[in-house]
């Protein structure tokens, strides 16, 4: 997949009474690293639950590559081309490593029946479009018998199918130093490691836009370091755009080739990290004087 | 997949290459050393086997706690019954190779029922309303009596024949239920190594990151619903014909509780586990009613006389707290009558405690509950 333009138009999203996000408007190129900072609670997460379609967005529309994505169930998403990792780290952790990537495959592995990839957006009410879904149903019903059958039986080509999936897992993992623990099971794998291991899953899904949520939290400085190396690698060598929350400014200031700033659910600034560190909204919402001189975010 | 076989804490022999012919292959021996009793029993704890591995793929692949199973095993049952008993007002005379597709198929229907409206409840929440559909459809067999006789139940249900023997004799069934069952386990074994068990697993750990991964959960929970669901059907449809008669009180939520703590028991997501918690489960209720059990308890009146000599000392200091003790040759059936669900209930506790993986865990599992061992001190040179 080639990298993806991501256009977000005055995107909103309102839980109850409070205001996550107020009209965010966004656009990042293709192949672009791109970081969205701002305080702790300022709607990064939020902003990437919207993209992936955990979340549906009270107002606004989200275009990936053209094509509307908003209201979409996060599945087809993914199928869209769209893949994350989270920012306390959500492996599955009871399966191994190369099996975590391979449910990262699960849409590029091709057994037979085809999953259901309607991307057509809801346009009536909730109520109403469940019950759409049972227009598809018998086709769903046999795609599952098809897929079912092959699983059971096995023939060649989903033999070859299963085998190419495991060749291509094995790739990723030597891609993020993950050589050689491909049977651990995810949760022995060390801290950084699992970190890793998420973006390897990521990619699973042929991804040409991938969300980052703090990919360095936790790291010390010389991994934080070798992470911007590995997210530029990726970008370089997967043909992706890159969009990244982060909050070690050395990370931030290092990796991205341009900075969206939210504070309080609002967009208050966007441009190169030279002009975001200079910016006095910036540094009076989220800085602060003394980080900016310092030139890290541990600074005294 | 060849690192599932690599993960295999010993390394792979020959003989552990082979174990499941060796085993099916033993099992197909026992009918030549044991008495038809024996065979009888065996018949039920692989009929059991049976609804275990159904069960499994719920519960222990996809990680969806259903408490209503029966409600599958009836509706295989019933398309039997309804189909073939003379009693019955829609009798059609159809041959049980129709039915048993026909039963499996409308059992899968009956799961995609039940996963629809639950697609969106997770954990307790889902254990209650499978629990609540499991109790309806027997309340619904019991009401609907223009259809299914009611409380009379369907009778002269018909066997099957195979090149022109009818199963009739308990071998007979036996090595059917042997054949139904490695079939079964041989399903859920190469659907637990597919794209299809991998969706499962993905969804059990974690449901939305399957989902922002890309698997389309709602296909694959009602996936696991109607899997499940055939295959309960199949047991459904073999049980009707062995047996003979069915009737509402046949599909209790006891069957849905025991099919569970089998599963648990044994080990969850494990096949061996589901043959072991059965045996327990099934086989050792039925063993202990055994005359050949009672004429071996017999002997043990003198264990019986001290005991009650020793409750009699008790009753002498505390008059009228206890009573004695019943013949010794009746221990058996007693224990297999009523006391078997302190018995199942004290079993559940102590393998929860003891062995949270089950008696006979999957690979997997076993991995999963391992400690993590400490790294190895480094010796300083």
């Amino acid at each position: 997949m080639t990298a993806a333009e991501l256009v977000v138009d005055g995107l909103g999203m309102q839980f109850e009474g409070l205001t996550a996000l107020a009209d965010v408007t966004l656009r990042v190129p293709p192949g672009e690293i791109h970081g969205l900072i701002g305080p702790n609670g300022a709607g990064k997460t939020t902003f990437f639950n919207c993209l992936t379609g955990f979340y549906r967005p009270t107002s606004g529309a989200i275009y990936l590559s053209g094509q509307r994505i908003d209201g979409l169930p996060p599945h087809v998403i993914t199928g869209l081309g769209i893949a994350r990792t989270f920012q306390n780290i959500r492996l599955f952790a009871n399966m191994t490593v190369l099996e975590n990537v391979l449910v990262g495959e699960h849409q590029h592995i091709a057994v037979g029946g085809t999953d259901i990839l309607s991307t057509r957006r809801p346009t009536y009410p909730p109520i109403v479009e469940r019950l759409l879904v049972l227009r598809g149903f018998p086709r769903a019903a046999l795609n599952g018998i098809i897929e079912i059958a092959g699983a059971v039986a096995r023939p060649p080509r989903v033999r070859a199918a299963e085998a190419a999936a495991v060749d291509r897992a094995r790739e990723l993992l030597a891609a993020v130093g993950l050589r050689g623990r491909e049977n651990d099971l995810a949760r022995n794998l060390p801290y950084g490691d699992q970190r890793r291991l998420e973006i390897a899953r990521a990619l699973g899904t042929r991804p040409a836009l991938l969300l980052l949520d703090e990919p360095t939290a936790g790291m010390n400085p010389q991994e934080a370091s070798s992470m911007v190396g590995l997210i530029r690698r990726i970008r370089d060598e997967f043909a992706t755009t890159v969009i990244l929350i982060e909050h070690q400014m050395r990370v931030v200031m290092g990796v991205c080739e341009s900075i969206t700033v939210l504070d309080y659910g609002r967009k208050i600034a966007e441009g190169p990290p030279a002009a975001i560190q200079r910016n006095p909204t910036v540094i009076e919402a989220y800085l602060g004087t003394r980080a900016i001189q310092g030139g890290g975010h541990a600074a005294p | 997949m060849p690192d599932r076989v690599s993960r295999l804490p010993s390394t792979p022999t020959d003989l552990l290459r082979f174990r499941w012919p060796i085993f099916i292959a033993l099992c197909c021996l026992i009918p030549f050393v044991v008495s038809d009793v024996w065979v009888q029993m065996l018949v039920f704890v692989g009929l059991f086997v049976i609804l275990g591995l159904g069960l499994n793929v719920v519960v222990g692949f996809a990680g969806l706690l259903d408490l209503g199973y029966v409600a599958f095993f009836a509706a295989g049952a019933y398309t039997m019954g309804l189909l073939t008993s003379p009693g019955s007002p829609i009798d059609a005379h159809l041959s049980f190779w129709l039915i048993l597709p026909l039963g499996i198929l409308i059992a899968s229907l009956v799961g995609l029922l039940l996963g629809l409206p639950v697609l969106p409840l997770r954990g307790d929440y889902l254990a209650i309303v499978t629990l609540g559909f499991g109790e309806i459809i027997r309340l619904f067999l019991i009401n609907r009596d223009d259809l299914t006789r009611g409380s009379q139940g369907l009778s002269a249900i018909p066997r099957p024949e195979l090149f022109g023997y009818e199963i009739d004799s308990f071998t007979r069934w036996y090595y059917f239920i042997i054949a139904a069952a490695v079939a079964v386990a041989f399903c859920t074994a190469r659907l637990r190594d597919s794209r299809i068990g991998r969706a499962w697993e993905a969804i059990r750990e974690d449901e939305d990151v399957a989902a922002a991964m890309g698997v389309n959960t709602t296909k694959y929970k009602l996936l696991a619903f109607a899997t499940g669901a055939a295959i309960g059907g199949l047991g459904g449809v073999i049980y009707a014909s062995f047996i003979g008669f069915i009737s509402p009180a046949a599909f209790s939520l006891q069957v849905s509780i025991d099919v569970l703590a089998i599963v648990i028991i044994g080990g969850m997501g494990s096949t061996p586990g589901v043959i072991v918690g059965s045996l327990i489960l099934i086989g050792v209720p039925r063993i202990l009613q055994f005359r050949e059990t009672s004429d071996l308890l017999a002997n043990f009146g003198w264990l019986r006389d001290a005991l009650n000599a020793l409750l009699g000392a008790i009753d002498a200091v505390l008059p009228g707290s206890i009573g004695r003790l019943p013949a010794a040759e009746t221990w058996g059936a007693r224990l297999a009558d009523d006391t078997r669900f302190i018995i199942f209930g004290a079993l559940l506790v102590l393998v929860m405690v003891l062995r949270p993986s089950g008696l006979w865990p999957s690979s997997r599992r076993r991995l999963e509950f391992a400690h993590d061992e400490p790294p190895a001190p480094v010796n300083a040179p």
